[in-house]
């Protein structure tokens, strides 16, 4: 009797889920499928179907491609600079919004304001601020006699400029994740110490940053994997230029299927960026799990 | 009592017999002035036909992503669309446009007041008229009238290359005259739209015209590593670093604009368009001081956007009543006083917009011998390599030969892709 209504309450708990799992399915599963089918067919946006099986030459077409591993190399270095200055700075800010007691939420309203705003108005805003001659930075900098800066025009500065909007546009998200997980803390530890007479440095050490570390993780996980697809920025400020200095992989990809018009090379491109983001996350996961 | 019964019962059959052959017409629109002019003279339409006209405006990006899930469907959702001379290839051969030939000799509809070259643009595709020309973006010198005319300037030019500083006609006298300007009257001889793909692409193109170059012979055989190329490509890396501003290299076509309209430039080779802009003292520190011409060396790019109806759409009857209507020469003339871009000859001879335009002379003249971009299924991705080409020589990422023989090998690489390379 008892295995009977388990047996019940089972196939209820499955009822109750399958909308989900069947929305979750339909939703994440059918577009990879259809992701990974369309990378084996000559699959174009004026040839929409499945006619032209061509196995893996999409594969081999997107490795033959000197401007894709371009593109992967430009996103690396973007992503790992991004990614670690953002940390940094995040981590800072979060530490000193922590410790502060007044205005807290007037502080917060000024560093959340760049992540509400839309990435494209975030990069035709400083597209007009670095316009080398009627931008305002190089009319501060004429100020105190130094030459315009060619922002967008030189290929170093370009990258450098993209990674420092960037920046500005994003860090809040490590700020805010970060200030959750230091207000999470609890204090009794911190006062344990005084008492032992550590100092800051060795509290940062030896508390705040072992409390921090799963939180720390998850935020890189996912900032790592936001800054991998990154595309509005080069979309608006660059154009991936000049030449291919700011030729992130998601632009590429983009170009590749509706400039290009290449679904089916595309998917293939996206299938790969896709291979890369998980191999880059894996260790960080099993971190997490032995973290747990 | 029986009389006004009467009529009541006439008015109201009236109203359902028209109301039953009225349809609301549905477009995708791009967010350009001309757009906004014709929205405005809707009512005419509706009060001629009964039709009614939803736009749906937006930026260039949106437009083809939004517009290929309904062309490529049975039924579609969009009437009458404007289609970029970029995507002409590729909708024509994607048979997503309806052949118009039948309806245009149908009603009599006069394509021959169109300029040759802009219905070759777009207009027809081998032999088969798929659109009617809509709007034009030819390019065209932009340059300080107010500077040539200038006695001290005219006298300065003349002691120093020995002809009169006037509007340039030939290339060589215009790159006279950028090098005389730069730095001297105004800051800089020239401005230019380099970033890529399209800015630096479309106003390379001009140059490479100017020289007396092309993109390729009759069968498609790439001509880009031609002397004449090779000379177009040095012209433009030389104007971008010796007398242009600094990141020129990263703008693009407003982005230039604001240069020249704040005064800082002599010329920007540029889109016609932009000329109503500089008369706009809300944008422009230039009013009275710019004049349009023909690109030195008859090296205008023509550029324009055609209506087309769609295979797939729902109301093609009312779509074409709609063309018909808006590329009247009434209404064509209504919008080019209202600052619009037509594309209809007759348009440019009506005193009444010369009066108010005085530029469309000029333009008459540019659109008469404009050359054509390539255009065939590869368009968008043939710009794309021209671009990152074009910018990867500007910042000396490579060599201009080599630049150009990428750009020629991928040319004819996607002509053979495309089936018109012939051998």
């Amino acid at each position: 009797m008892s295995n009977n209504l388990d047996l019940s309450d089972r196939r209820f708990g499955y009822i109750l889920t399958a909308p989900t799992v069947l929305i979750i399915t339909l939703v994440i599963l059918f577009p990879i499928c259809f992701s990974l089918i369309s990378s084996f067919f000559d699959y174009t946006l004026i040839n929409k179907s499945f006619n032209d099986f061509i196995g893996i030459d999409n594969y081999i077409n997107s490795f033959k491609d000197e401007q894709l591993f371009n593109s992967i190399f430009v996103t690396i270095y973007f992503v790992i600079l991004v990614v670690l200055l953002e940390f940094i700075l995040g981590f800072f800010i979060a530490l000193l919004l922590n410790s502060i007691t007044r205005f807290k939420s007037i502080y917060y309203f000024i560093l959340l304001l760049p992540l509400l705003i839309n990435p494209i108005v975030v990069g035709l805003i400083w597209r007009m601020f670095l316009h080398p001659q009627l931008g305002i930075f190089n009319y501060l900098l004429s100020l105190i006699n130094i030459e315009p800066v060619n922002w967008l025009g030189d290929p170093q500065m370009a990258f450098i400029t993209i990674i420092f909007v960037d920046i500005w546009h994003q860090v809040s998200f490590m700020i805010i994740l970060l200030l959750a997980g230091l207000s999470a803390i609890p204090k009794e530890p911190y006062e344990a110490a005084k008492s032992d007479g550590a100092n800051i440095y060795e509290c940062f050490i030896h508390i705040t940053l072992p409390y921090m570390r799963p939180v720390i993780v998850v935020t890189i996980l996912i900032r790592l994997i936001f800054a991998i697809k990154t595309y509005d920025l080069v979309y608006i400020m660059t154009k991936g230029g000049p030449g291919d200095s700011t030729d992130l992989i998601s632009y590429y990809i983009y170009r590749s299927a509706f400039i290009s018009l290449n679904l089916g090379e595309a998917a293939a491109m996206s299938l790969i960026l896709l291979v890369i983001i998980i191999i880059i996350t894996i260790p960080l996961f099993k971190y997490m799990n032995r973290l747990d | 009592m029986k009389y006004i019964k009467i009529l009541f019962l006439v008015l109201t059959i009236s109203i359902l017999s028209f109301s039953s052959k009225a349809v609301t017409l549905n477009a995708i629109m791009e967010n350009v002035p001309d757009t906004h002019f014709i929205k405005e003279l809707l009512p005419d339409f509706t009060a001629k036909t009964g039709h009614e006209v939803e736009m749906d405006i937006m930026g260039y990006g949106e437009m083809h992503p939004k517009m290929v899930p309904s062309l490529t469907s049975s039924t579609g959702s969009i009437d009458f669309m404007p289609v970029d001379f970029y995507w002409v290839g590729e909708f024509a051969r994607a048979g997503w446009m309806m052949p118009l030939d039948d309806m245009i000799a149908r009603d009599g509809f006069d394509t021959s007041v169109y300029f040759d070259s802009m219905m070759k643009l777009v207009g027809e595709v081998e032999g088969t008229t798929y659109m009617l020309p809509f709007y034009n973006y030819a390019m065209g010198l932009t340059y300080r009238k107010d500077l040539v005319a200038d006695p001290s300037h005219q006298a300065g030019f003349k002691a120093k290359y020995g002809m009169d500083l006037k509007e340039p006609t030939s290339w060589d006298e215009y790159m006279k005259q950028v090098s005389y300007f730069t730095k001297n009257g105004t800051e800089y001889g020239v401005v230019n739209q380099g970033s890529k793909a399209d800015p630096i692409a479309m106003e390379w193109s001009n140059y490479l015209y100017a020289n007396g170059g092309r993109f390729h012979d009759e069968n498609w055989h790439g001509e880009l590593t031609s002397d004449a190329a090779k000379q177009a490509l040095k012209d433009y890396i030389h104007n971008l670093q010796d007398h242009g501003p600094v990141g020129a290299a990263s703008f693009s076509f407003d982005e230039a604009f604001n240069v020249a309209a704040q005064g800082q430039a002599y010329s920007y080779l540029t889109y016609n368009w932009f000329m109503p802009s500089y008369e706009d003292s809300s944008q422009s520190a230039v009013v009275g001081k710019m004049a349009l011409a023909p690109v030195p060396g008859n090296g205008s790019l023509n550029g324009a956007w055609g209506w087309a109806i769609p295979t797939s759409s729902p109301n093609a009857e009312a779509a074409w009543e709609f063309i018909k209507w808006v590329e009247s020469p009434e209404i064509v003339a209504k919008r080019a006083l209202m600052g619009g871009a037509p594309t209809r000859s007759d348009a440019f001879s009506n005193p009444e917009v010369l009066a108010k335009y005085p530029h469309y002379d000029a333009l008459n003249r540019i659109l008469a011998s404009a050359k054509n971009f390539p255009v065939f299924t590869y368009t968008p991705q043939f710009v794309e390599v021209m671009g990152t080409e074009l910018s990867k020589a500007v910042i000396g990422e490579k060599s201009i030969d080599d630049a150009l023989a990428t750009m020629n090998s991928e040319l004819e690489a996607l002509a053979k892709k495309d089936g018109v390379y012939k051998n």
